[in-house]
């Protein structure tokens, strides 16, 4: 409705002199919300086997701050953190995103799925008589969305939720899914990260994806590129130890094989990150985490060596137990 | 009308996933399970790792309380090494700490349970709130949905303390066993100063005057939702070159009688919970395994007991086994005590900002295990977190964890009883059937449920306590 014509709905009730004013305009502006909000990117967001991290990061994000993202970017449908909605209610409100937004909703994976014995390890929801495992939640709500977005580590390739033993079975949403999957990794993502990615959705579309399907634009470049400190590691100056002002990479710095902007972007309002605090990058985005990053205070040549080393001690003495 | 019973599920705005099933009989709640429904196997994830990987693979357990987690096991490790801290490793660590339990009230008071009581604006996420029973006037309801969203700014800020010393959050770096790896640097320590003051500002503005609000006009939840007064705290906040203080007691109160607890008197029980005992060894880490499809079973949580009692913890129970609080244990009673720990630990650590010293990095870190087997015990935001380490060549061989959502949500044990959440939810009157999801919300999320952190298994057993040192 063009401003004119509202103006003149307006004056035409209030001549009327009854109480109808709100009930002729509100559909009005109903309308008018319902087509501004179709401009936002509608998301649905399920937690699964995860630290729940990535929502804490999520809250996070500076400028826009989460009320702003909330009122500007996404229409959150549905989200077991932030709803105000409870029980069976969210229910609804989940089945209802489902099939008004089909093949328009983003859906946001914040976690590992459990696939050992069907999934039973993570139930999203429960009724009076079935449980909602995440594993079914994923594939129905997957091929129904317009874009995946796996979130944190555990959603994208498994991460500590399927560090071995991994005794659920737990993997990331792409091994459960036969369709696209955008990776937001990290443990837990960076808030620029997925505010990032999520805004690319709705102003661009889809992102440039690196091999692992992550966002170029976050993760294109390794940490070791882009870090303060890469002239002492160039002039060979080690750190000698943890909390010392030199190159990390002595202490287990995973920075050369990790795929994050972290050195310039930081952390939380951009203040800080890993080596800056004198500590080893982790490789938190890695496909591999954390088990291709530990002992984390082992320098990379000798991690995998010390790993396999432990193999075959585990496999020698295969019944010390 | 005979017994209903009725699922509530999902439980929503906290971490992780938790539904209720309660029986509803003539209007009131008769009996009551809460079941956690998320299950990771954490323990067997730390078994065979290098032990100093503990501080950071453990704060992996919980997103909202990481810091909990990695300070718990940074003492454990000082233990292990028989590290001394320096005077500003102290304070910094507590600093940190505190940041991580400021975002922690602010989060969990505003985003987790405020559309418990207040009308929230009809956009996403806060569409089809249903929220009956809402007391509060236009003008106070509106101004308490502006403070949710300053609120976020202020959890946001408290993180930034937390990440300028400890390089991100959640999941910091820099607080690790020997001390700390930053610089406490002038910087750094004025930009800190300049966050806690505004955070102050708004706990005393807006935080501390909302929960008097809300207490006032729903003031009949200090009757409702009630536990047995079962009250347990490891203690918070370590000082001492071996970290042998806590500037808040810990204590177990029982009846009148205050305590000091001792892990020998941890027990567990999986009774009602989705393990069993594990002979064949398949996983070595434990002598437990998951059983998903056990009949009796409800939930992935275990039942944690004291001398073979279901405890409570949590704000609440620090503040009365500290002797600050002497009021009930009703709802509103945790919601107030939490708003007002916010309080102190903001004034608090304006305090310790002003005793550190800037300076080189407060670390030394020993190379060398004194022991084989450690335990440390604090409290988290929830209340007791235990941890437990078994190394042999500074290789994890079993590592427990017992988190405050364990205590809290407790399922019956083999006589039964209830847990505290449980107990809370019994006997609690539904005066209309469409006010049941309201009622419920509101005295299960006063205790800050925590269900990422709740879910792991744990294997405190009788010939390993006897072995456990304090």
């Amino acid at each position: 409705m063009k401003r004119e014509a509202f103006t003149k709905l307006c004056h035409h009730v209030s001549l009327q002199g009854d109480t109808g004013l709100s009930k002729k305009i509100l559909p009005v502006v109903q309308a008018y919300r319902t087509k501004q909000q179709c401009k936002k990117l509608p998301v649905i967001w399920i937690e699964t086997n995860c630290s729940g991290d990535n929502n804490i990061a999520f809250m996070n994000t500076a400028d826009p701050y989460v009320g702003e993202v909330f009122k500007a970017i996404i229409d959150l449908l549905y989200s077991n953190t932030f709803m105000a909605a409870q029980g069976k209610d969210a229910l609804k409100l989940l089945n209802e995103a489902a099939k008004r937004y089909k093949h328009q909703f983003t859906l946001v994976v914040e976690g590992a799925i459990p696939i050992k014995d069907n999934g039973i390890y993570n139930v999203i929801a429960r009724t009076e008589n079935y449980r909602l495992t995440a594993l079914e939640a994923v594939k129905w709500l997957g091929p129904l969305a317009k874009y995946v977005v796996a979130l944190g580590t555990c959603g994208s390739f498994g991460g500590a939720t399927a560090g071995r033993p991994n005794i659920t079975g737990s993997v990331g949403v792409r091994d459960v899914l036969e369709r696209e999957v955008i990776n937001v990794s990290g443990c837990p993502v960076n808030p620029d990260w997925f505010v990032g990615t999520l805004s690319h959705l709705l102003m661009y579309g889809k992102p440039e994806l690196d091999d692992l399907g992550r966002p170029v634009l976050f993760y294109g470049y390794t940490v070791h590129k882009h870090c303060q400190r890469r002239s002492y590691f160039d002039n060979g100056d080690f750190a000698k130890k943890l909390g010392d002002s030199e190159c990390m990479f002595s202490q287990g710095c995973m920075g050369p094989r990790t795929g994050a902007d972290c050195p310039y972007r930081q952390w939380i309002n951009h203040v800080s990150w890993p080596v800056k605090v004198n500590t080893p990058c982790i490789g938190c985005t890695n496909e591999d985490f954390p088990d291709g990053s530990s002992p984390f205070f082992v320098p990379l040549p000798e991690k995998a060596k010390k790993r396999e080393t432990k193999k075959r001690m585990n496999n020698g003495e295969g019944d010390e137990a | 009308m005979s017994k209903q019973r009725i699922t509530f599920s999902p439980v929503t705005r906290l971490s992780g996933l938790l539904s209720v099933d309660v029986m509803v009989d003539k209007g009131k709640i008769v009996e009551a399970n809460a079941s956690g429904t998320m299950f990771r196997g954490y323990e067997w994830l730390m078994c065979g790792r290098h032990v100093t990987d503990g501080v950071y693979m453990t704060q992996r357990v919980c997103g909202i309380c990481s810091l909990a987690h990695g300070a718990i096991a940074s003492y454990l490790l000082d233990e292990l090494y028989d590290n001394e801290l320096s005077e500003n490793a102290q304070y910094l660590r507590n600093i940190m700490l505190a940041a991580d339990f400021i975002q922690n009230h602010i989060r969990h008071f505003y985003v987790f349970s405020l559309p418990d009581f207040v009308k929230m604006p009809d956009y996403p996420p806060f569409e089809g709130q249903n929220l009956k029973d809402a007391r509060l006037n236009p003008e106070d309801n509106k101004r308490l949905v502006e403070h949710y969203f300053l609120a976020i700014k202020a959890a946001q800020q408290s993180h930034q303390i937390l990440a300028l010393f400890g390089g991100k959050a959640p999941h910091q770096h820099s607080f690790i066993h020997g001390g700390v790896a930053v610089a406490p640097t002038v910087d750094k320590m004025t930009q800190a100063q300049a966050l806690i003051t505004d955070i102050g500002e708004f706990v005393k503005q807006c935080m501390i005057p909302d929960t008097e609000l809300i207490a006032r006009v729903y003031n009949d939840y200090f009757k409702i939702g009630v536990t047995p007064r079962n009250l347990l705290s490891f203690g918070l906040f370590k000082f001492g070159v071996k970290n042998e203080k806590t500037l808040w007691r810990s204590g177990v109160l029982a009846g009148n009688q205050i305590t000091q607890p001792e892990a020998r008197l941890i027990h567990e029980n999986i009774s009602r919970a989705w393990y069993q005992e594990d002979d064949d060894l398949e996983f070595r880490c434990s002598k437990l395994k998951p059983d998903p499809y056990k009949p009796e079973a409800y939930s992935w949580i275990k039942s944690a007991l004291y001398g073979g009692g279901h405890f409570e913890g949590g704000p609440l129970a620090r503040m009365i086994i500290n002797g600050w609080v002497n009021g009930g244990t009703g709802t509103m009673d945790r919601i107030y005590a939490r708003s007002l720990e916010t309080l102190m630990i903001t004034k608090l650590m304006e305090k310790w900002l002003g005793k550190l010293k800037p300076g080189p990095a407060p670390l030394n870190q020993k190379k060398i295990p004194v022991k084989s087997k450690v335990t440390a015990m604090t409290d988290a935001m929830r209340g007791p977190l235990f941890h437990y380490a078994h190394v042999e060549k500074e290789e994890v061989v079993q590592y427990d964890i017992i988190t405050p959502t364990v205590w809290n949500f407790s399922p019956k044990d083999q006589h039964d009883n209830r847990g505290p959440v449980e107990n809370a939810l019994v006997g609690t009157e539904i005066p209309k059937p469409d006010m049941l999801y309201t009622i419920l919300g509101r005295i299960i999320r006063s205790f800050d449920p925590c269900i990422a952190c709740a879910t792991h298994v744990l294997d405190v057993k009788e010939n390993i306590k006897a072995e456990v040192l304090i």
